[in-house]
């Protein structure tokens, strides 16, 4: 029989040929972790065959390049002959897994925009006036700006002109200038004038106004650098949970109150920034925003009713650009916010910023983007075409209308695994800390879990007296206020002292949720005569944490079943298109080209929209042939799903 | 003059077969089996005709129309005689409908259920399709009832909805009985609910399913364009959406006021009677042709018609 050794350790054990590494590794006392239940799912007991032979049936969660280096799961690797295995500590495997899963981690995507900010700042050091240079202060500005920058003319607002005499003879005739440059460089307007040089930072601010969470990024022009990104709740969201129900508040009498909740949100983090870094608010010279229509519109005070009202014609796709006192945002009052244009009533600035965050406007690759917010919306193009469309999505991946839900911050699980023998879940945090509640990606892997190990079927109820049979008394599903749910983190293991669950109307909201998404796609991709199957590239930004885990959202049917190096995750896309405009003026005009060419696809008036939806409100969907890898992948656990 | 060809459609798939009763001296009934739309012979093979079930309730009902109680009678108060007289009336099968269950209607029981089951049973040998009051928990406990009384025997035991399919699912798999998947006239749900109950273990040859009858004028052009879907579906290879179909007509039908109402109406409407049946037909061959297998009716007369009119569509 063979003889099998575990390094480091040099423990040693005898089996009879044919055993699985991993009994053998129990039988020598060391204990491999297998989260998912030993059934070859989650990956993590790889260990690394050093010298002899295993069987070893091809599994995803391999590439090629780790099989020829000697890695093997240990629940699915069999002994052949005498072996010597490397049980590397958890950390080390831990890594294994994540390279493997390199095409689910967000990428950073470069376009490379050449570097020509609108926001600048000159040190200027002015001639003083005398009677042989009698020219009025303005002129002497005016005078050395267009000999040292080739700036011809220049704005000045009132407010600066009535304390512009004084600054430039306290200063000694030596000013710095803060500047807003218009389209070809010649104009500028001026925002700021300070004393002497001003060094250091030179701050502006990215914000994606989202339904549910507005994100900001503190971005140092100078430098190029994003110091900082902060979230919070969007405010408004007491006043609704989407667009529609904040628009029908709009409509009675609380436009200016949700103006005026958004912009609390936008200086809440201001507040805590400038806070955390030890600047001034009014330093902060330009703001550029990207959000959908109805937020823009919130933003900036216009009246959205339209919008919700056929033929969904809102007051403006592109935004005129206004100056931070006009909407109260607490920056430099002068400063000046560029609103990123949006296409319709349904697909908004988020996507135009997406699409040029993505550089999706300069492939050839048949490119499906898909943002998934609380409208999912979705393009599908290449260079030289775009469709576009939206989907009423809900909130459930960003955290809301979700009993446990929270943002993929620290404390929200992002990951389960479900032991299909014992149905015990292994959780992880962000952060590594006690777990507060769940996020985006937690819940997918929630739910794809609890969809293969039978804890649910496939309509997402839960199976209760099959859990019940299995679990016996520490039963993790139970009878709650909202119906069945299942206990991911008793009191004791989660950061509140209280339970975290998943209910059948939180996995009702998911499922909802996903068809949305994956309906829009099957509808767009239909009425193009494309197939699915054809898409060569599928990038994914929006509200997930730092990772979604590809194979699982495929197992719910929130995406569609490709290869897994099609997919890219690209994070916040909507934030990083606004970044982009921040640093350069050319990725400014690249995306109002970009929001005049997508055409936009109504899903509304669409009869088959709600013929897809109810087939994809399902697990994966109604039409199994539609994700063959998940069909065989239910057919292979079917034992456990039997009621 | 040329000759035209009739245009024949070659389908791939194939309505499941589905047998009720044919164990123990009791008669068999078999469904299903087309390889082609409703009647289209010259297409394709069609095993087996439509049935027609007759509804019968557990209890007198308490406020049928007028021509019901005139065209049966006395009969009404006993479900046994009622299912004896519905055999004679030619049904194919008995549809005892348990609805004292039902919380207003006398909240009977499991004990109640079993002895009516046991009766009927005993009393005809054709198949008896079981359907419980409609409301989750009492469907739950009557049909579990019903299931048990009547094991081996083949039974159709329903409605499974989304919420309960599990339990109703469940027994029909234990005792031997084929189970009715009732969803809300929608293609996508019918199917579902289909693969939900599949997947519990129950076999194609063990399901029907009961797409919702929208009786006419009240959404019967919906249930019967869910139907044509449904049934095309399946000829086109779905084997989830290829169980055979079975329609609550007669109940649906004598719901509505245009059935029931007798007085204070339009003189146009005439007689209640004729109008009546001619609204229980109408929604039965509607739906016969949209691919029902099973319609479930209640007057006699309609019975004797769309017998005929069945026998003509078969010459």
């Amino acid at each position: 029989m063979p003889e099998i050794t575990f390094q480091p350790g040099g423990k040693s054990v005898v089996v009879p040929e044919g055993t699985l590494l991993l009994d053998a590794a129990a039988k020598a006392g060391i204990l491999i972790d297998t989260p998912c239940g030993a059934q070859g799912r989650c990956g993590r007991c790889v260990v690394r065959v050093e010298s002899g032979e295993v069987s070893h049936r091809e599994n995803p969660h391999l590439s090629p390049k780790q099989l020829q280096e000697g890695w093997v799961l240990a629940c699915v690797a069999r002994i052949k002959n005498d072996l010597v295995l490397g049980v590397p500590p958890r950390k080390e495997r831990e890594k294994v897994v994540e390279e493997r899963a390199g095409t689910k981690t967000a990428a950073s995507v470069q376009c490379d925009w050449p570097r020509y900010p609108a926001l600048r700042q000159v040190f200027l050091e002015l001639p003083p006036p005398s009677l042989d240079d009698a020219f009025t202060d303005v002129d002497r500005l005016q005078r050395v700006l267009s000999k040292e920058h080739s700036i011809e003319r220049l704005y000045i607002e009132l407010p600066l002109l009535q304390r512009l005499a004084q600054t430039l003879r306290q200063s000694k005739w030596q000013v710095t200038l803060t500047l807003d440059m218009y389209d070809r460089g010649g104009e500028a307007r001026l925002i700021d004038i300070q004393p002497g040089k001003t060094e250091g930072p030179l701050f502006a601010i990215a914000v994606d106004i989202g339904t549910t969470n507005v994100v900001m990024d503190l971005v140092d022009i100078r430098s190029g650098r994003t110091i900082e990104r902060v979230s919070t709740r969007n405010k408004q969201i007491s006043r609704g949970e989407d667009v529609i129900s904040r628009i029908v508040y709009s409509e009675k009498g609380g436009l200016a109150e949700l103006q005026r909740l958004v912009v609390e949100a936008i200086n809440d983090l201001l507040k805590e920034l400038s806070q955390k870094h030890n600047f001034d608010t009014k330093q902060v010279y330009q703001m550029v925003t990207a959000s959908n229509t109805t937020m823009t519109h919130l933003f900036l005070g216009l009246p959205p009713r339209s919008i919700r009202e056929e033929p969904y014609v809102p007051t403006a796709s592109r935004f005129p650009v206004v100056t931070a006192a006009q909407v109260g945002v607490n920056i430099n009052p002068l400063a000046s916010i560029y609103c990123l244009p949006a296409v319709a009533a349904y697909v908004g600035g988020d996507i135009t910023s997406g699409v040029l965050a993505s550089c999706l406007f300069k492939t050839d690759k048949l490119t499906l983007f898909m943002d998934v917010g609380t409208n999912g919306e979705i393009v599908l193009g290449t260079s030289e075409w775009m469709t576009t469309c939206a989907c009423s999505a809900g909130p459930a991946f960003e955290g809301a209308g979700v009993r446990n839900g929270m943002r993929a911050t620290t404390g929200a699980i992002e990951e389960v695994r479900i032991n299909s023998k014992t149905l015990e879940p292994t959780l992880e945090v962000i952060g590594g800390v006690l777990p507060r509640g769940i996020c985006g990606s937690g819940m997918i892997t929630a739910l794809a879990e609890m969809l293969v190990t039978g804890v649910i079927d496939r309509s997402g109820r839960i199976k209760a007296p099959y859990v019940q049979e299995v679990m016996g008394e520490s039963s993790r599903v139970r009878r709650g206020d909202h119906g069945a749910e299942y206990v991911l983190a008793w009191a004791a293991e989660s950061d509140s002292g209280q339970d975290i669950v998943l209910t059948e109307v939180d996995i009702n909201n998911l499922i909802r949720t996903k068809a949305a998404i994956y309906a829009g796609m099957a509808v767009m991709a239909r009425n193009l005569g494309i197939n699915l199957t054809d898409i060569e590239e599928v990038l994914i930004g929006g509200a997930f944490g730092q990772h979604i885990d590809i194979e699982e959202a495929i197992q719910i049917g929130l995406l569609p079943d490709l290869p897994w190096e099609r997919f890219k995750f690209l994070g916040n896309t909507s934030l990083w298109g606004a970044y982009n405009v921040l640093l350069s003026k050319h990725a400014r005009d690249k995306v109002e080209e970009i929001a005049g060419k997508m055409t936009y696809m109504e899903l509304i008036t669409d009869n088959s929209f709600m013929n897809e939806l109810m087939a994809a409100m399902f697990l994966p969907h109604t039409d199994i042939d539609q994700f063959p890898t998940v069909k065989a992948a239910l057919e292979k656990v079917g034992a456990a799903k039997t009621s | 003059m040329p000759v035209v060809e009739i245009p024949v459609e070659k389908w791939n798939g194939q309505v499941h077969q589905v047998k009720l009763g044919g164990v123990g001296g009791r008669k068999e009934l078999i469904v299903g089996g087309d390889n082609t739309l409703p009647f289209l012979k010259f297409e394709g093979t069609v095993p087996h005709r439509p049935a027609i079930a007759i509804e019968v309730l557990d209890y007198t009902p308490p406020n049928w129309a007028e021509p019901l109680v005139k065209a049966w009678g006395d009969v009404l108060k006993s479900p046994v005689a009622w299912a004896k007289k519905a055999a004679e009336y030619g049904a194919n099968a008995i549809a005892l409908r348990l609805r004292s269950a039902h919380p207003e209607e006398g909240n009977t029981g499991a004990e109640h259920a079993k002895r009516v089951v046991t009766d009927i049973l005993g009393a005809v040998d054709l198949p008896v399709i079981v359907l419980g009051p409609e409301v989750a928990e009492k469907d739950n406990e009557v049909l579990v009832a019903a299931s048990e009384a009547g094991r081996g025997q083949r039974l159709a035991l329903g409605d499974c909805f989304d919420k309960n399919y599990r339990t109703i699912g469940a027994t029909c798999l234990a005792d031997g009985h084929v189970a009715i998947a009732k969803t809300p006239i929608d293609m996508n749900l019918a199917k579902q609910l289909n693969i939900l109950l599949s997947d519990l273990g129950l076999t194609m040859d063990s399901i029907l399913m009961d797409p919702t009858t929208g009786a006419l004028g009240y959404g019967l052009e919906y249930t019967y364009s869910v139907m044509e879907r449904l049934r095309i579906t399946a000829l086109m290879g779905d084997k989830m959406t290829a169980m055979p179909m079975i329609c609550t007509v007669g109940e649906e039908s004598w719901r509505q006021k245009e059935s029931k109402a007798s007085a204070g109406v339009p003189a146009t409407w005439g007689d209640q009677e004729k109008r009546a049946i001619i609204w229980e037909k109408l929604t039965a061959m509607g739906l016969l042709n949209a691919g029902a297998n099973i319609i479930v009716l209640r007057h006699p007369k309609t019975v004797e018609d769309v017998k005929v009119a069945i026998n003509k569509l078969f010459a």
